[in-house]
């Protein structure tokens, strides 16, 4: 008897637990729920509530704010989209991710030509699917660059003369090897690897020629690189320690501004030499993007759509880079005089004419680098061209068997 | 114990199926020499015994009986229809609104549930049956029927366990009987991260991907699935034994006469035990990185030129990580070895002594054999305990290295667990997951079976008394 009352109620407060998950349909005004990196939640809640009590059209919605990392939202909203957040925070290689799982409604015709012209042209390509506008660009500053100890480092400009300086000097070099760092040679090098998708999120097609004398150079310069005594695997200055020189993103601008002191510098990527020619390092330019979740109400989704929009407009954009330093992407905002004047903005924006914009790849792209990270480090420690050779070729079947 | 040797011998299915059987004809009896009320219950459950004066037995049937048919008709039957389906209606974007579909996710929950829903129907019918011939039965012979007081009273007596055990069955249930059932299911699924509840219909799809876990394709999961089985097995195998032994040692080493300030030596010891394992292990991780503490020292100090590859190196790394294994796998065994070292007659050692017996002849035909005998079992659970010891792989260097030679994003000293726990959070590869899960278990089961039949404890009970 106990069993099957208590089954019943578990069964009820599932069905409840899942029609207060869409909840807000019908009536007017309603609970909006906002997925934001920890350091913005303030912010981005400050924001909504102005902007919902700005006009009396928004009367009756209300904000939560929950701080769920950019990295870590896909993954959620993907496990459960039901009860996920209406809007959220993403890093662009998430979003072919999130169209297929069908965790991304289309930015609506209206705001998407306003959002398009707006912001840049890399950033507004990463936040499409296919030919549609899947989110809203927040910042242009997910990229890497160099930083770097003007007291060890006199030229900032090879790899080698970086390298020798660190090795003089016992001083490391950092450098992360995954999927997203890598690119840096194989770009360098003239490699392309991007995929097609559909309008859908599905994975049509994959552009790739890393088995070719170009990747095999990249290849190449990873290995040596790797073989130096003062290379290090990583780009989290956090983890980081006795470092001259580290290859890393403006997030961590803070922490390395505190360990380096007055000997902070920042540059452009360096290049480096293979078999005598040289190359300019490369590597993907990214962005975070803002996204709404399908709707089954469509006066929510009006909400929504307004709020997503507001929150990354100019006047928003270059308030969040005042109070937290995040890189806009909109046009009128990057120009302004404060996000000229800093060293770890400028220093990305000269390595962004070198870079590619970064489109959507599967995640098994990314697993898969990891493991090509893993072998340069190791087993490809004095290895032969040959061996090289087959490596890539492995590599590149695998990232075209992601695509179907 | 002869009769249980022969019953031991019949195939366990021959049994189900005498009993369902014997159950048949049973069943067949009681419908056959059924009075009006009888029958009367074989559709509406216990309306034969609330006849016949026990309302409370009756009544209790009856309306579990109400509860199950409401919740399967009410809320089970809308996903159990589709179980075998697992949805066919998609998520449809009309514009730029959603209206969702089937969820297959829901369907197999809930599909399942609604199942054992029908499961508990059967059986309480078959109760409800075999309770109103047991009453006609009781009457036939003249007898009184048990009235609703005692009934009730029972429950805290010659049926105390029922009440007891009402709530932890149910919890067991719920929480862990089902969710088991669920990801056997998802092994036969096609259920990823191209086919997501809600926005896409997940199906089944048979035996496929077991086959993919046996292709060996450059691509197939075959070989990638053998090498990191056998490095679970090896680990598994030198995680148990080399602390055990060395454990055995080190307490024998304390326990020697002659050594002084024992108790310093075991408090050092069990300092490894006094902080947290996992900040212990995130800490000697960091220790052993290419930028790491040891390898920074060593460097400054000239005595290498390059880091030793302690995690980069695939063998460097399974050694690096059996080695810090034992540093903390050790303070446990020398606890426990010290109590049972004591515990052996020291008049063994004695006559052992006397015979002229050298140290090691006694360690081998005393300490070891007793040894062995009673930490037989636990040696046993520490086995298959390694074999699942996600923590001390997963916090040292999270399974890496990586290589292009291995699919499905597995590493170097990924065990199967945390290969599994790769597949789930990075690559929402819940049908390889659950595929890798049921491996896990065989494994598991089948080892632990073969090892506990082995066992001089089991084998031989008063070995030592």
């Amino acid at each position: 008897m106990k069993k099957k009352i208590l089954s019943v109620l578990l069964a009820g407060a599932m069905t409840a637990g899942m029609l207060a998950g869409c909840g807000g349909s019908g009536s007017k005004g309603g609970e909006i729920k906002i997925w934001v990196a920890d350091n913005v939640v303030d912010f981005t809640k400050e924001k909504a509530e102005s902007f919902l009590a700005s006009d009396d059209q928004y009367k009756g919605w209300t904000v939560t704010v929950e701080a769920v990392g950019e990295g870590d939202a896909a993954g959620n909203m993907i496990t459960d989209v039901t009860a996920g957040a209406d809007i959220y925070g993403f890093a662009q290689d998430q979003i072919a991710r999130l169209v297929a799982a069908g965790a991304l409604v289309e930015v609506e015709a209206s705001n998407a030509s306003k959002v398009e012209s707006a912001n840049a042209a890399g950033v507004v390509n990463a936040a499409k699917v296919g030919s549609k506008l899947y989110a809203y660009p927040m910042t242009a500053d997910n990229g890497y660059f160099l930083y770097y100890d003007k007291s060890v480092i006199s030229d900032p400009s090879t790899l080698e003369g970086i390298i020798a300086d660190c090795e003089a000097a016992g001083k490391n070099f950092y450098m992360d090897f995954g999927g997203w760092y890598q690119t840096a040679f194989f770009f360098g090098t003239g490699c392309t690897l991007t995929y097609d998708t559909d309008d859908a999120g599905n994975f049509t097609a994959c552009n790739m020629d890393y088995d070719s004398d170009k990747g095999l150079a990249a290849l190449k310069a990873m290995v040596q690189l790797a073989s130096s005594s003062s290379f290090q695997q990583g780009s989290s200055a956090g983890d980081a320690v006795n470092y001259a020189a580290i290859v890393d993103g403006t997030w961590d601008a803070g922490v390395i501004q505190e360990t380096l002191g007055d000997n902070y510098a920042c540059a452009k990527l360096p290049t480096f030499t293979v078999d005598g020619q040289t190359y300019q390092m490369s590597g993907f330019n990214g962005c975070k993007l803002l996204g709404v979740k399908p709707q089954e109400s469509e006066d929510k989704l009006a909400v929504c759509d307004a709020l997503a929009d507001y929150l990354t407009s100019e006047e928003v954009q270059l308030a969040r880079y005042n109070a937290v330093g995040w890189g806009p992407s909109n046009i009128a905002a990057q120009n302004s005089d404060a996000v000229k004047a800093d060293p770890a903005l400028s220093a990305l924006a000269e390595q962004f004419a070198y870079t590619i914009p970064q489109g959507n790849y599967p995640g098994d792209y990314w697993s898969l680098a990891e493991s090509l990270r893993d072998s340069v480090i190791g087993e490809y420690q004095g290895a032969d061209d040959a061996t090289l050779q087959a490596a890539l070729k492995s590599f590149q079947d695998s990232c075209m068997s992601y695509a179907q | 114990m002869a009769n249980s040797e022969s019953k031991a011998k019949k195939s366990p299915v021959g049994d189900f199926f005498r009993a369902l059987g014997s159950d048949c004809r049973e069943i067949g009896t009681t419908w056959a020499e059924g009075d009006g009320k009888t029958k009367l219950s074989f559709l509406i459950f216990g309306i034969g015994p609330i006849l016949r004066g026990r309302a409370l037995v009756g009544a209790l049937h009856l309306a579990l009986e109400i509860l199950l048919i409401a919740f399967i008709a009410g809320f089970g039957w809308q996903y159990f229809s589709k179980l075998l389906t697992l949805g066919t209606v998609e998520t449809n974007a009309s514009g730029r609104v959603t209206t969702y579909g089937d969820n297959s996710f829901l369907i197999l929950l809930f599909g399942l549930l609604t199942l054992c829903a029908l499961a508990a129907l059967i059986f309480v019918w078959r109760m409800n049956v075999r309770e109103n011939r047991t009453e006609e039965l009781l009457l036939k012979d003249g007898k009184k029927l048990p009235d609703n007081h005692t009934d009730f009273l029972s429950l805290f007596d010659s049926h105390f366990d029922v009440t007891l055990l009402a709530l932890p069955v149910l919890g067991v249930f719920v929480f862990t009987v089902l969710p088991i059932i669920f990801m056997i299911c998802v092994a036969f699924t096609n259920y990823d991260a191209t086919h997501q509840a809600p926005s896409k219909l997940f199906t089944w799809v048979g035996l496929k991907n077991f086959r993919d876990l046996f292709s060996f394709g450059q691509d197939g999961f075959g070989s990638t699935f053998l090498t990191v089985l056998a490095w679970t097995l090896v680990w598994a195998f030198f995680a148990t034994f080399l602390c055990y032994f060395l454990g055995i040692a080190v307490a024998m080493l304390i326990n020697k006469k002659g050594i002084r300030f024992k108790k310093l030596w075991r408090t050092i010891l069990v300092m490894t035990i006094a902080v947290p394992q996992f900040v212990s292990l995130l800490y000697v991780g960091k220790l052993f990185a290419p930028d790491g503490l040891i390898n920074g020292t060593l460097l400054k100090w000239g005595l290498i030129r390059s880091a030793l590859p302690f995690w980069t190196n695939p063998m460097w790394a399974r050694i690096t990580i059996i080695v810090v294994n034992i540093w903390i796998g050790i303070p446990y065994m020398m606890l426990i070895a010290t109590g049972l070292l004591m515990n052996i007659p020291e008049d063994l050692y004695e006559s052992a002594r006397i015979d002229g017996a050298t140290p090691w002849q006694m360690f081998r035909s005393i300490t070891l054999p007793y040894m062995l005998f009673v930490t037989g079992p636990f040696l046993l659970t520490q086995f298959t305990g390694n074999l699942n010891n996600f923590n001390v792989i997963f916090l040292l260097n999270q399974g890496n290295p990586k290589s292009m030679g291995m699919v499905g994003g597995a590493g170097g000293t990924d065990l199967l667990v945390t290969w599994l726990y790769k597949m789930t959070i990075n690559d929402t590869n819940y049908k390889m997951a659950a595929v890798i899960g049921i491996m896990v278990f065989i494994v598991t089961a089948v080892i632990s079976l073969v090892v506990y039949q082995m066992l001089p404890s089991v084998k031989d009970e008063e070995g030592f008394q």
